[in-house]
């Protein structure tokens, strides 16, 4: 029986596992989206309010479901406003398929009414592209794409398919198949590892996206525990441990917490485990490894030696490397190791007040919610906050925009993350610049009904640039204080959502105890202009120039 | 700095060279030289390129190569290769 491109796109989708998808329709995917209404029954669409949003959400779902998320816009301008979507998801490896219409083959290279070559676009921020240019390919490309963007170290894949390929007709016999090129791993040899560690007397280990992508939270722990090695995160790993974990020293890098800092530079060997090294997390590189030894698991090749020489390599999914290793790692006890870890998590000790400040919001923020609840951020100081204080119990609960940085995630992630997550309340810190820069999603979360907590920390600048204004470029604050005269909470209640603007800790808490279950709840918190994200080591740094005061 | 040639065998279809040099493009590595041509299978393609570099930027550009799905195999060629 013959099938038109539009209806193959809808049964690979169903066939790769992918009931809910996002996107916003247009032109060039008309024919895509008569097929998705024949298809409600089978698949869930999201109606965005903006493409880049929409690969955010899709990017969010990937990263609590573990699944491929799946976004769909039109050609053109549909299109290149997914481009920061998927290099955000390339930067932090998360599976994305997203689906573009272009227009329909004889008019493509004319510069025809919104064409663009986004598989040219997208070439340098995609695992990989396609573009469908016979429909006796479509079928296979789609499997290829779900297949490329789930397998090894995931990340997004772009199928750009022209309009007169979603309408053409094909049988089943005709279909081809995609010939790629995977890329065989090398072998994995334990020997030198256990030799490393056991010649070790203070192990530390860093553990990264990989560890959570990969499911290895019990194999890390069993890890740590067996060597007595504490364990510090890159902000992708953050969720792989629980924060209360004795060994659990919270985040590594730039503004990570002091006990990190601390027994990074008392530690003789780096266990380095699905991380990419970071400069944000490493500093100055030259000074990161004096003294020591690295072993570096990772299941990217090309991430060993990229930015730190590793002296053992493990080339491998993290879970089944840690398996292989564990079965042959005998019990090495480092007791005055593991004292000094605890006393270095001393050093992350928070003074206890009753003012609105970050620490408060984010303890207080934290006594409402549940071990599962997914915590999505923008970017900027209230992201390092959250890292800081906010105490994760579950891998797969945060979603953050970490190797892009991009301003203007949360609110799309959010959506995404609380779908994926049965729709249970879901909270996004952000910050009045980055929500400024997404707002528009309100609408999507509102007609939805997701119970979304969207906690502003509001203190009328861009908190992090203006940090760094002040801390080394002489206090000349430019272009960092918005002036604006925004009403967030009536914003909020402009789009349909509940809004409240925040004072007082007494007045969060209250706006805490009963939020509404189906629609979105906006918390606009003022917070002073100058708070710092300490402690701080500042750019090109390494942790002997740690800054935890301000002067 | 040594001078290296990376041995691919690719396939061969539109948009792979941009491929390829993209990367280089991207990771800040300059091509020296340049050739392609097809094999006897049609359906693949030998490009050759000449670029200078130290041992780390070796390792790194052909590991990088080899993630690529166009890319079937990726030859390193250099003084101690050679």
């Amino acid at each position: 029986m013959k099938k038109s491109g539009a209806a193959i796109v809808i049964d690979a989708l169903c066939r790769n596992g992918a009931d809910t998808v996002f996107g916003y329709p247009g032109g060039a995917v008309l024919p895509i989206y008569d097929e998705l209404y024949k298809n409600a029954h089978r698949i869930n669409h999201v109606l965005c309010a903006h493409e880049q949003n929409a690969a955010h959400a899709a990017d969010g779902f990937a990263r609590v479901s573990g699944k491929p998320g799946v976004v769909i816009a039109t050609s053109g301008p549909g299109a290149t406003n997914l481009v920061t979507g998927i290099a955000n998801a390339y930067l932090d490896s998360v599976p994305l398929v997203a689906i573009t219409g272009n227009v329909a083959v004889p008019l493509l290279g004319r510069d025809s009414f919104q064409e663009v070559d986004i598989t040219g676009i997208t070439q340098e921020i995609v695992k990989h592209n396609f573009a469908v240019s016979d429909i006796k390919d479509l079928n296979g490309i789609l499997d290829a794409a779900f297949q490329i963007a789930s397998s090894g170290r995931p990340g997004p894949v772009l199928v750009d398919i022209p309009k007169s390929i979603q309408t053409d007709m094909c049988d089943e016999s005709e279909y081809t198949s995609q010939e790629l090129f995977f890329n065989s791993l090398p072998e994995v040899d334990l020997s030198e590892t256990l030799r490393l560690i056991e010649s070790a007397e203070r192990p530390l280990i860093y553990s990264g996206g990989g560890v959570v992508s990969s499911g290895a939270s019990d194999e890390l722990l069993a890890l740590a525990k067996r060597i007595s090695a504490p364990v510090t995160f890159s902000m992708m790993g953050l969720t792989a441990l629980p924060a209360n974990e004795p060994l659990n020293l919270g985040m590594c890098g730039m503004h990570g917490t002091a006990s990190s800092a601390k027994m990074f530079t008392e530690c003789d060997l780096i266990i380095a485990l699905g991380v990419r090294f970071s400069d944000r997390a490493t500093g100055n590189t030259a000074k990161y490894k004096e003294g020591k030894k690295i072993i570096h698991v990772d299941i990217d090749h090309a991430e060993i030696n990229k930015n730190t020489a590793a002296d053992v390599e493990l080339c491998g999914e993290v879970k089944a490397v840690l398996q292989q290793l564990l079965q042959k790692l005998p019990r090495i006890a480092h007791p005055e190791w593991e004292k000094a870890c605890a006393k270095a998590k001393k050093l992350d000790f928070h003074p206890v007040s009753d003012q609105l400040n970050p620490v408060n919001l984010l303890k207080t923020v934290a006594s409402y919610c549940t071990p599962d609840t997914v915590i999505a951020t923008d970017v900027g100081q209230h992201q390092m906050w959250t890292m800081q204080y906010f105490p994760f119990q579950t891998p797969r609960t945060l979603l953050t925009s970490g190797g892009l940085g991009t301003m203007g995630f949360g609110l799309g992630a959010a959506i995404g993350g609380c779908i994926a997550n049965d729709r249970k309340p879901t909270v996004l810190f952000t910050g009045d610049g980055s929500f400024g820069m997404c707002l528009q999603e309100l609408a999507t979360a509102v007609s939805q009904n997701l119970p979304l907590t969207i906690v502003i920390f509001n203190n009328g600048v861009l908190g992090m640039v203006r940090q760094w204004q002040t801390m080394f470029y002489d206090k000349h604050y430019s272009h960092t204080t918005l002036n604006r005269k925004t009403d967030f909470a009536a914003l909020a209640r402009a789009f349909g959502a509940k809004g409240k603007k925040i004072t007082r800790l007494v007045e969060l808490e209250r706006a805490l105890f009963n939020p509404p279950a189906d629609t979105p709840l906006v918390l606009d918190c003022q917070l002073d202009m100058d708070e710092f994200v300490l402690p701080m080591i500042p750019p090109g740094g390494s942790v002997s120039d740690l800054i935890t005061q301000r002067n | 700095m040594e001078r290296f040639i990376v041995e691919l065998t690719v396939a061969n279809h539109c948009g792979v060279l941009n491929r390829i040099t993209g990367l280089y493009a991207k990771r800040k590595y300059n091509i020296d030289s340049l050739t392609v041509h097809e094999t006897r299978d049609p359906a693949l393609s030998v490009m050759r390129i000449v670029s200078c570099g130290d041992t780390a930027i070796q390792q790194q550009m052909t590991r990088q190569l080899r993630k690529l799905f166009d890319v079937k195999t990726v030859v390193l060629l250099n003084n101690s290769t050679l």
